[in-house]
């Protein structure tokens, strides 16, 4: 009873990680389109998003089969609702790198270049995701605890991009659609940034069972 | 155990219990139908001597509730008996004793009763005046017995059992427990009975056959991990559920991860998109095989299907570190690409210059100007074609004559080449130090001091200065060419060194030279067995050190 209980439990671990690492890909994949302006790019962003929204219905009904079915406590209960709670964060993550990708169709082929902020900006979370999936996959609490120290960085550069934005439409006022779009992105990472922060906690909760928010 | 033993112990007594008690009860019925036959027998005598004197009246007083006496006429007629009336009575010429009493004169015969549940025996003899007087008693079968002894035979039963259950289990824990206390890793030492002892010798055998396989995969397996160990290539086996059964050093700085990761899942030292999906396809299809950038490194990875008897059983990743074969590719495209650009720009002002002037379309007076750019661009074409046949004679590494000579004096005569033009710019151009003796190519040397100063002096402004300082060690010689002019921004001092990179990528015609300059710098100094060092920032100048070892 108890080795088919584990082994479902490794499955629900393994489907995870995919589950992240396939918002690692949306992400990047976002990210890559937003330097290049390669429309194709931000269409792949779109399947993977879909598919992320398939693994999420999956891994949900997979966890409310295990609470019926086994009714786990202490630490296997806390992966589990650990595990449900990430999912939700990780279907946000997917569903606004699809976002970016379609403010990028937008874009008429003008790439983030002139705005070099916003590609270090991607680039701090995509580590911040890449991070809290890595903290998860490691039961790495210190980790977990780097990916929630990063989300200042994170919004730091959001208050950054947003008065060069400023300046901008000031010098620029018919450069404004473009750089409200380039705002919009910018939130859109911001946003991925409190994700991962969420993954990051659930991640604490489900080895230490404190959540900062309880 | 136990309980197998116990529940035979137990069985067998039982069986030997019942046995015996069948066998016994059917000995004593036998033992007392023979004494009752003989005392009826005895009745029978007594009775007919008394019926031959006296008659049926003797018969009459002898009636008794024990025995029945019937006396039959020689025609087979009743004439008495001591139970019925002797007319009801049939003619009892065809019963079996009677029948045999007027033949013998005696006859004996049993009968069961319609119910099975009496016996009745019977015995006749024959008179002297040719009747038979038959003699029968009635008795119990030996089932109606058995029925009547039940309650002493349970009871006795019951005894028995719980008995023979008690002798039982303290029987077979006697004979358990030495077996539970042997000492398996050293069979023969034991102390038990004799009966185990076999057994114990084939533990023994078995104990050392074991300890040998033990051995023999010890040997192979470390065999095995030095092999893995030392392999400079990265080394995972998987299981077909993906699990990693082995992973190496080399695969583990690779991936980043320990020993602990050995028995998870792939996807938990890495998972990217593409390895994992080569992983799927090299069990789907047996084998799989892409190029990827991990972190700053590029791998190649070969996926290979493991396959017994026809089925899958996982899989082994072979990783390769093609960084630098990516990086020489790379350089060779991109050397292939600058080349036919340099060749072709000259090229392209020479042919439009030359048509202008076929075509009649250049004024006369305007004529030594064009003819002027063909000739300057002709140079540029044979300078960089000089350069290329350098480098390449530096590539294939030609044994070059070697003679001592002082790195002070060629500075110095590199100076006095490009004083021109560092007076042209009114830069201050100074040589310092010691004479700085090594063993090496002077045409070699000259070139790597003339292609640093003509650099420092082309990239600093008006005004500027570039300074040369030679400086000696026991061991080796250090040349260091400064300027205070613009500086490099770091992110470039990694390629500056490659073929015709360039800092500024418009290929600017301004600074002239054809971007093979440091290149041959490069290769030069490592020709000598030297190294070179490049400390520069943006608007502080640049400083490069050359250190070429003395022998």
């Amino acid at each position: 009873m108890r080795s088919r209980f584990d082994e479902q439990l490794n499955i629900l671990n393994t489907e995870m990680i995919q589950m992240g690492a396939m918002c690692e890909e949306a992400i990047a994949l976002a990210t890559k389109a937003l330097t290049t302006g390669d429309l194709s790019l931000a269409e792949k962003v779109e399947t993977i998003s879909e598919d992320i929204d398939q693994m999420e219905r999956d891994i949900e009904s997979h966890c409310m089969k295990l609470l019926l079915q086994q009714q786990p406590v202490a630490r296997d209960l806390r992966q589990i609702s650990a595990a449900l709670k990430m999912i939700t964060d990780m279907e946000r993550i997917g569903d606004q790198s699809e976002d970016i990708a379609e403010i990028i169709t937008y874009l008429e082929g003008k790439t983030a270049e002139e705005t070099v902020s916003i590609r270090d900006m991607a680039a701090e979370t995509i580590s911040m995701v890449t991070d809290s999936v890595d903290a998860y996959v490691k039961k790495d609490i210190e980790l977990a605890k780097t990916v929630i120290t990063h989300d200042d960085k994170v919004d730091e550069y959001f208050d950054r991009i947003k008065s060069s934005l400023i300046k901008m439409i000031a010098e620029n006022p018919e450069n404004g659609e473009y750089a409200l779009d380039l705002l919009m992105i910018a939130k859109y990472f911001e946003r991925i940034g409190d994700h991962a922060t969420n993954i990051a906690e659930w991640v604490i909760f489900s080895v230490t069972g404190e959540h900062k928010n309880s | 155990m136990t309980s197998k033993i116990f529940r035979s112990i137990f069985a067998t007594s039982i069986v030997v219990l019942m046995a015996t008690l069948v066998i016994i009860t059917s000995f004593l019925y036998d033992y007392f139908t023979d004494i009752q036959i003989n005392q009826i027998k005895d009745e029978l005598s007594i009775a007919s001597v008394g019926t031959e004197q006296s008659g049926e009246e003797y018969l009459e007083n002898l009636k008794s509730d024990n025995f029945r006496l019937t006396w039959v006429a020689s025609d087979g007629t009743v004439l008495f008996d001591s139970q019925a009336d002797k007319t009801a009575m049939d003619n009892h010429l065809d019963r079996e004793e009677i029948t045999e009493a007027f033949e013998t004169g005696k006859g004996s015969s049993s009968r069961h009763s319609a119910t099975l549940t009496e016996k009745t025996l019977y015995e006749a003899v024959l008179l002297s005046d040719g009747t038979v007087l038959r003699i029968s008693v009635n008795r119990a079968s030996g089932f109606v017995l058995l029925l009547g002894m039940m309650t002493p035979v349970i009871i006795v039963v019951i005894i028995a059992v719980i008995i023979s259950a008690v002798l039982a289990h303290k029987m077979s824990k006697r004979i358990i427990e030495p077996l539970n206390k042997l000492d398996l890793d050293d069979p023969i030492e034991n102390d038990a009975y004799e009966e185990i002892a076999p057994l114990l010798s084939r533990i023994h055998r078995q104990n050392m056959k074991i300890e040998r396989k033990a051995a023999e995969l010890n040997r192979r397996k470390d065999e095995f991990d030095l092999i893995t160990k030392n392999m400079r290539e990265g080394l995972v086996l998987l299981d077909k559920n993906r699990n990693i059964l082995t992973i190496n050093s080399a695969a583990m700085t690779i991936f980043g991860t320990d020993e602990k990761c050995t028995g998870n899942e792939f996807l938990t030292i890495n998972r990217r998109h593409d390895i994992t999906s080569a992983i799927e396809k090299a069990l789907t299809s047996g084998h799989a095989e892409i190029r990827t950038k991990l972190g700053i490194r590029e791998y190649q990875f070969d996926i290979s299907r493991i396959e017994t008897d026809g089925e899958t059983v996982g899989a082994v990743v072979l990783a390769f570190d093609i960084t630098e074969q990516a990086d020489a590719e790379r350089l060779r495209r991109e050397f292939t690409a600058n080349v036919s650009h340099e060749l072709k720009t000259p090229l392209q002002t020479i042919t439009g210059s030359a048509e202008l002037i076929e075509n009649g379309l250049v004024k006369q007076e305007d004529m030594s100007r064009f003819v002027g750019h063909i000739r300057e661009e002709a140079t540029r074409l044979v300078t960089l074609v000089d350069d290329i046949i350098r480098l390449s004679q530096l590539d294939e590494q030609n044994e070059l004559q070697k003679e001592n000579i002082s790195l002070y004096d060629i500075a110095n005569e590199a100076c006095g080449v490009l004083r021109d033009s560092a007076d042209k710019k009114d830069i201050t151009l100074s040589v310092s130090g010691d004479s700085g003796n090594v063993c090496g190519v002077k045409q070699l040397l000259f070139e790597v001091i003339y292609n640093l100063c003509d650099n420092s002096i082309k990239y600093t402004p008006d005004g500027g200065k570039v300074e040369i300082n030679v400086s000696e060690t026991e061991k080796e010689v250090t040349l260091t060419v400064s300027d205070n002019g613009i500086g490099i921004a770091t992110e470039h001092h990694a390629r500056i060194f490659e073929r015709f990179y360039r800092v500024d990528k418009s290929h600017s015609k301004k600074s002239g030279g054809t971007g093979l300059g440091l290149s041959i710098v490069k290769h030069a100094v490592q020709y000598h067995g030297g190294k070179i060092a490049l400390q520069s920032e943006i608007g502080n100048g640049t400083i490069v050190t050359v250190v070429i070892p003395k022998i």
